[in-house]
C-alpha cells in the first residue's frame, strides 16, 4: 500500500499551534524522541496514536490520515501507466502529492480532460476523415491535445523547472484547455445534431469523484431513511404496498406494471415497472422514487457541494443519490451492519434476510463507513461480458481501475463462467498485498419475449486481513501457495512480464520494484490457481 | 553534455512546425536533451535553410503553410545533399494516407500526434544514431 508522508504536516501543524515537540508528547502519552521519528516520517502511524495527535492539534482526523492522499497518488500512477509514461515510480509521487497535493491534483485534472479529449477527436477523426472543415478541426484539436500532453509531461517529468517556467507551462496548458473547449463547441456547432455526443467532459467520472469524495457515505441522507423507515412502519421487510401506497398518498404517484420499462424523470405521475421484474427490483425501484421524491431538497443541499459542470452530472448525481437512498431505506445502516457481521458477509443469506438482490447487497455493503460504525472497507466493481466496467468504487490501496479493463484473472471475469454461483479469490498483487475477491454474475432477465437479459459481474473486494471475518474467506485460512492467486490490476501497470494473458506492455519494469517486495512475489512463474467455487458444485474446491 | 557533442559539435535539429506551442515544448524538450534547435513556421522558409544550412535532423509537421510538408519533404530530397538529412514526420492521427506518401517521399520516422515527449525523444535520438553511419 502506498504510504503518503504525513509527519511534515505534523510538524506544521504543531508549530503553528505554537507547540513545543515535548507538550504534544505529553499530551498523546508518547516520549519526544518518538514524536520526532513520527515528524520525519521514519515511522508511520494510525488507529488511536493518530487520532489523540489529530485531537490534540485540533486537527480533522482526514487532514492527517491521508486517505485522499493515498487515492490521489494511486491515481497518479494509473494516469502514468496508462499514458505511457515511464520511469515515475510510486515514492516521488507520494512526495509530490506530500508537498503539493494540488499539483497533483492539477495532473490529475487534465490528464482526465485529455483523455475525454482524445477520444472525442479520435471519434471525429474517423467519421468525419472526408469533411474538409471538420478535419481541419479536428486537426486543430489534436495539436492542441499534444500541447496540453506535452507541457503536462513537462510539468511532471522535470522537477527541476525555475518558478517562472513552471508558471509559464502552466499558463499555456490553461490556455490550449480553453482553446481545445472551444475547438470542441465549434465541432459540436458544427455537427447540429451530434451535440450530445461529443461533449468535452465525461459526467459518468464526474459522479464517480462525487462519490468518492464523500467515501460513499452520507449522514445526512441515512438519518432521513431513518425517519422515513419509521414513518412507513419500521419492519425489516418494508412492502411494496406501503411504498407504493406512500407514493400514491403523499406524492399521487401512480405506480403501473406493464410491458414497457422506461421513464426516469422523477416528476413523471407515474411509476411503470416492468412486468415480470424481479420483486428486489420492484421494491427497490419504488424506494428509489419515493427518495427522489420526499428528498428532493436534501439531494440538492448535497449536490450543491459537489464539482457538477453540467445538467447532465447533475440529473446523474440526483439518480445516484436516490439510488444510495433506497439502499438506506430497504437495508437500514445498523440492522443491515449487524447481520453483515452476524452472516459474516454472506452475500446471498444477507440478500434472503432482506429481500434484496446480490448487487444490492454489495452496493450496501461498500456503504457502511459510518464513523465508529464502520462494516469491512470494500471495493466494488461491475463489469459486462465484454469487459466494459460500469460501476466502480475504490478504497485507499485497492483502486478499481479508471480506464480500460481490470486484470483478466479477477474473479468478476471468471464468474461469468460460474452463473449463479459465488466465486472467490486470494489475490496477490506485484508488490506483496493481497486481497479477498468475491464476485457473481448478476442477470436481469427479459421480461419479453425475445429480447436479451442484461448480465453483468459484480464484485467486491477487501484487503485480506479482514478474510477472518468474512465467510468466503475460510477457504483461504491456510495462506500457503497454493490457495493464492497471483494477479495485477491492470495490464499496463502490471510487472508480471510472462503473464499469459498479457494485452500490454509492462510500463514499469524490474529496476523500478517498489521497495519491500517479497522473494516470492517476482514475475508470475507459477500457474495462477484456478478461482473457487464456493456454492453449488464443489469442484476445485481444497 | 553528452555524446550528442562529441564529433563536430552539438547535433543541430531544424523544425518547421506552425504551432507555436509545439515548437516551445519541442524546443525545450530538445535542448535538454543536448541539440541545437532552429524552428521555422512555413515551407517556404523551411526549404531555404534547409539548402543554405542543413540540420543533422528535421522535424516536419505536415500541415505547415506555404509549402506544405509534402512538398518540403520532395524539394529535400532533390536537393544534391538532401538524401542525408533524416527526416520525423509529425502527423495526426486518422491520416494513414499522409503517412504512406510520406514514406514513398523518404521519410524517416513518423510520430504521431498526440505524441508522448519519452517516445518522441526516443526516435530523434535513434535517427541521429543512424544519422552517423548515413552515406
Amino acid at each position: 500500500m502506498v504510504r503518503v508522508p504525513i509527519g511534515q504536516r505534523i510538524r506544521e501543524r504543531r508549530r503553528r499551534a505554537g507547540m513545543a515537540q515535548a507538550a504534544l508528547a505529553k499530551m498523546v502519552d508518547i516520549s519526544p524522541a518518538y514524536l520526532s521519528l513520527i515528524e520525519h516520517d521514519k515511522r508511520y502511524i494510525g488507529g488511536k496514536l493518530l487520532r489523540r495527535i489529530a485531537d490534540a492539534l485540533e486537527l480533522d482526523l482526514d487532514y492527517l490520515t491521508a486517505d485522499q492522499d493515498t487515492r490521489l497518488v494511486e491515481t497518479m500512477m494509473e494516469l502514468s501507466a496508462a499514458s505511457g509514461i515511464e520511469g515515475l515510480d510510486t515514492e516521488s509521487a507520494a512526495s509530490l502529492v506530500g508537498r503539493y497535493p494540488e499539483w497533483a491534483r492539477a495532473f490529475i485534472k487534465l490528464h482526465r480532460n485529455l483523455q475525454d479529449a482524445t477520444e472525442t477527436a479520435l471519434a471525429l477523426s474517423e467519421r468525419l476523415s472526408r469533411d474538409p472543415e471538420l478535419m481541419a478541426l479536428s486537426h486543430q484539436m489534436l495539436t492542441q491535445i499534444t500541447s496540453v500532453r506535452s507541457f503536462s509531461e513537462i510539468l511532471a517529468e522535470h522537477q527541476d523547472l525555475g518558478s517562472d517556467e513552471r508558471r509559464r507551462f502552466a499558463g499555456i496548458i490553461a490556455s490550449e484547455s480553453d482553446a481545445l473547449t472551444s475547438s470542441a463547441r465549434a465541432v459540436i456547432d458544427t455537427l447540429e445534431h451530434s451535440g450530445d455526443a461529443f461533449r468535452p467532459t465525461s459526467p459518468a467520472r464526474e459522479v464517480d469523484d462525487f462519490i468518492i469524495d464523500n467515501r460513499n457515505y452520507f449522514a445526512s441522507i441515512e438519518e432521513a431513511a431513518a425517519v422515513l423507515r419509521r414513518d412507513l412502519g419500521d419492519e425489516r421487510y418494508l412492502s411494496d404496498a406501503a411504498l407504493a401506497q406512500r407514493l400514491f398518498s403523499r406524492h399521487g404517484v401512480e405506480v403501473v406494471f406493464g410491458p414497457l420499462h422506461c421513464a426516469r424523470d422523477v416528476m413523471a405521475p407515474r411509476l411503470e415497472i416492468a412486468e415480470g421484474a424481479a420483486p428486489s427490483t420492484i421494491r427497490f425501484r419504488l424506494a428509489q422514487r419515493l427518495c427522489a421524491l420526499e428528498f428532493a431538497d436534501l439531494f440538492e443541499e448535497i449536490v450543491a457541494t459537489a464539482r457538477v459542470s453540467s445538467a447532465e452530472t447533475h440529473d446523474r448525481v440526483l439518480r445516484a443519490l436516490a439510488r444510495y437512498a433506497a439502499g438506506a431505506l430497504l437495508l437500514p445502516y445498523m440492522p443491515f451492519l449487524e447481520s453483515a457481521e452476524a452472516l459474516r458477509y454472506d452475500l446471498d443469506a444477507l440478500g434472503s434476510r432482506f429481500g434484496a438482490s446480490f448487487e444490492q447487497v454489495a452496493h450496501r455493503l461498500v456503504t457502511l463507513r459510518e464513523p465508529d460504525n464502520e462494516g469491512v472497507p470494500f471495493a466494488f466493481l461491475r463489469a459486462d461480458p465484454a469487459g466494459n466496467i460500469s460501476k466502480r468504487f475504490s478504497i485507499p490501496g485497492l483502486r478499481m481501475p479508471e480506464y480500460g479493463g481490470a486484470c483478466p484473472r479477477w474473479p468478476i471475469y471468471t464468474a461469468f463462467a460460474s452463473p449463479d454461483q459465488v466465486v472467490s479469490q486470494l489475490a496477490a498483487i506485484p508488490g506483496g498485498a493481497q486481497y479477498l475477491f468475491v464476485a457473481r454474475r448478476v442477470i436481469k432477465p427479459a421480461v419479453i419475449h425475445g429480447r436479451p437479459a442484461t448480465v453483468f459481474s459484480v464484485m467486491l473486494g477487501c484487503e485480506a486481513h479482514y478474510a477472518d471475518r468474512i465467510v468466503y474467506g475460510d477457504a483461504y485460512a491456510s495462506r500457503r501457495d497454493s490457495v493464492i492467486s497471483r494477479v495485477g490490476f491492470e495490464c499496463r501497470s502490471c510487472r508480471r512480464e510472462d503473464c499469459g494473458q498479457r494485452v500490454h506492455p509492462p510500463v514499469f519494469r524490474q529496476g523500478l520494484r517498489e521497495r519491500g517486495e517479497g522473494a516470492g512475489d517476482g514475475p508470475d512463474r507459477s500457474p495462477v490457481q484456478p478461482a473457487l467455487v464456493l456454492e453449488g458444485v464443489t469442484d476445485g474446491r481444497p | 553534455m553528452d555524446a550528442r557533442e562529441v564529433g563536430e559539435g552539438r547535433r543541430q535539429i531544424l523544425i518547421a512546425e506552425d504551432e507555436p506551442f509545439i515548437v516551445e515544448s519541442l524546443t525545450f524538450l530538445l535542448e535538454r536533451q543536448g541539440y541545437d534547435v532552429r524552428s521555422v513556421r512555413d515551407g517556404a522558409v523551411a526549404l531555404e535553410e534547409l539548402s543554405s544550412e542543413p540540420p543533422d535532423l528535421l522535424i516536419l509537421d505536415t500541415m505547415i503553410p506555404s509549402e506544405n510538408g509534402f512538398d518540403v519533404l520532395r524539394q529535400l530530397r532533390q536537393m544534391p545533399h538532401g538524401g542525408a538529412v533524416p527526416v520525423l514526420v509529425l502527423t495526426a492521427k486518422g491520416q494513414e494516407s499522409d503517412r504512406r506518401q510520406m514514406l514513398s517521399l523518404g521519410a524517416d520516422e513518423f510520430v504521431t500526434k498526440p505524441f508522448s515527449n519519452q517516445d518522441l525523444l526516443a526516435r530523434v535520438d535513434r535517427l541521429l544514431g543512424d544519422a552517423g553511419r548515413r552515406p
